[in-house]
């Protein structure tokens, strides 16, 4: 039908053309200055206003604030650049260099043990005993260790869950556990900082260096030279771990209830620093543990003991801890196995109530 | 299904076990009585009983700091169960909602977490000295540290559940709470409504006697 009428058609399409070409220059006239500057640039250069808006709301160096209503700290700052900074860092490198961290640690323990399957006594049990730590030392000590260990778990959750959880368990699951964790660790870490510095109060004195203590550190420990070296109530390796606890543990504490409590005036370069101290301690201290919890357990014969009943084996203490021994025994502290036995009823008694008074049981 | 098994026939059986066996176990005590006294009183049983009932409260003086801990974990822990189990906000909607048709008003968040803390701190220096102390370990059974463990595990996964924002939090807090409901009973936990009657009669048959209980 068409064809019987070419010319109708034709002016039509000719008149749309001429009106769709004039309407494209006049969109192109205000660009024409840029696209004559430019030479021979193309038109996509050309510099969408919006574009640059945006790009300097996301891209700039530091973040600026604008003017809001809203009351609160960084509430003028549309899109921090710094926290897909944080972002990279926390997958990129700490995730990773974490995970290298603690495995590298359990490797070297799983190591250690086979090579050397743990420090033994090497003059066998006495069957006497010295007192190494008072009750309420060693409820200080569960204490932190239980809390600690609560909020390591939590926090690696929290920490690698994205990396290590989701994969396993998906996205809903794990969301349920990253809300529980995080509720439980913030509840539980003011209760470390108060273990802290319990830990502090009860044990700085003993924690100063000493004498042996150089030479503990050059031997390693006996690890070097095969001779155990000299050492006093804590030895070098205790002390170093002491300190450590106790600065990195202030540390995670005071940069954990900066980043709980957020509406002290605290901005976010300093959350951001606090959340890298954070971390990069707890990673740390996490790492420190498995290293102390094998030492009190299958890393050195009768160890744990000093943590449990309060007593350690007299010849213990002679190997690990000779300067304190020697003191012990001077003043006359040791405490034959049978007494012991009676005034704590550590061995050879069930661990029950007598069914009757003992003086009904004579009759 | 099973948040509708949780808070619905488990919720009933746990309520009625609870109630029907807590009042047998004070009905059953009650019905022991006692042996008729017929020596002549020294002093008030009524008054003695009551008297020891808060002289109880405070640690005699000849304990001394050897218990100062073991007193000090103990209050931390009871006040803290004691304010969260009545003025935690979520409890005292479920009491209003499901229970008694009214309610009163609830401690503040921060108030909340506080005392979270510090019944949580409470409990764990309790237990640590049960278990680490020779003569506490001694005396304790499997009831004791169960008690212990399932009344952590309720405050642990009722404050995981403080977000409100995953059911299954909430019914987790809900099922370890029935698992409780159901122990209370049978276990010393019986204590929490036992102490009383037991200090005021130790009290008064001592009182009646001349003695200071």
């Amino acid at each position: 039908m068409n064809n019987n009428k070419p010319g109708r058609t034709r002016r039509p399409v000719a008149l749309y053309s001429a009106l769709m070409a004039l309407f494209s220059l006049m969109l192109a006239l205000p660009m024409a200055p840029q696209a004559w500057a430019g030479g021979s640039e193309p038109a996509a250069k050309v510099v969408n206003p919006g574009t640059e808006l945006w790009r300097e709301v996301r891209q700039r160096e530091a973040p600026r604030a604008g003017v809001t209503q809203v009351a609160g700290m960084d509430s003028g700052v549309l899109i921090n650049i710094r926290g897909e900074q944080w972002r990279q860092f926390r997958m990129e490198q700490l995730i990773p260099a974490a995970g290298v961290l603690i495995g590298g640690v359990l490797g070297l323990i799983v190591f250690f043990h086979l090579l050397k399957r743990g420090v033994r006594l090497e003059h066998g049990r006495s069957g006497n005993y010295l007192l190494r730590f008072k009750e309420i030392d060693r409820i200080l000590h569960w204490y932190v260790a239980t809390v600690f260990i609560f909020l390591a778990l939590t926090g690696l959750i929290l920490l690698t869950g994205r990396v290590v959880l989701i994969p396993v368990f998906g996205h809903e699951v794990f969301s349920v556990i990253a809300s529980a964790s995080k509720e439980g660790h913030n509840l539980f870490g003011p209760l470390f900082l108060l273990g802290v510095i319990g830990l502090l109060i009860r044990f700085v004195s003993k924690n100063f260096p000493g004498k042996g203590d150089l030479g503990w550190l050059l031997t390693a420990g006996g690890f070097l030279g095969g001779k155990h070296p000299s050492a006093g109530f804590f030895n070098a390796g205790e002390k170093i771990w002491f300190w450590l606890v106790i600065f990195i543990g202030l540390t995670i504490s005071a940069t954990g209830l900066i980043l709980e409590f957020p509406f002290f005036g605290q901005d976010r370069p300093m959350m951001e620093l606090s959340l890298v101290l954070h971390g990069v301690g707890a990673v740390l201290l996490v790492a420190g543990l498995f290293g102390h919890i094998y030492v009190g357990t299958a890393g050195m014969e009768a160890s744990l003991e000093s943590m449990t009943s309060g007593y350690v084996d007299v010849n213990w203490a002679r190997q690990h801890h000779d300067q304190w021994a020697e003191v012990c025994e001077a003043e006359g502290a040791v405490i034959a196995g049978e007494d012991l036995a009676k005034k704590q009823r550590l061995r050879g008694t069930k661990n029950r109530v007598p069914d009757r008074p003992v003086a009904e049981e004579g009759r | 299904m099973i948040t509708a098994f949780i808070e619905g026939p488990l919720w009933y059986f746990a309520l009625v076990v609870f109630l029907i066996g807590v009042a047998w176990r004070l009905f059953a005590i009650a019905r022991i009585g006692s042996k008729p006294d017929l020596s002549v009183p020294r002093r008030s049983a009524a008054v003695s009983g009551f008297m020891t009932s808060l002289r109880r409260f405070l640690p005699r003086r000849e304990m001394g700091s050897r218990i100062r801990l073991h007193v000090l974990a103990g209050y931390m822990f009871h006040l803290g169960l004691f304010a969260l189990l009545l003025f935690a906000a979520p409890h005292v909607l479920f009491l209003q909602e499901h229970l008694l048709g009214f309610g009163w008003t609830p401690m503040p968040y921060w108030a909340f977490i506080v005392t979270s803390q510090i019944a949580f701190a409470g409990l764990l220096l309790l237990w640590l000295h049960r278990v680490l102390n020779p003569v506490t370990r001694l005396i304790s059974d499997a009831d004791d540290h169960v008690a212990a463990v399932l009344t952590f595990v309720v405050m642990l996964t009722g404050c995981l559940a403080l977000m409100e924002a995953f059911t299954g939090l909430r019914v987790l807090h809900r099922f370890t709470v029935e698992l409780l409901m159901i122990y209370f009973p049978f276990s010393r936990l019986m204590h929490a409504f036992t102490f009383i009657p037991s200090r005021a009669y130790t009290g008064a048959l001592f009182g009646r006697r001349g003695v200071d209980a």
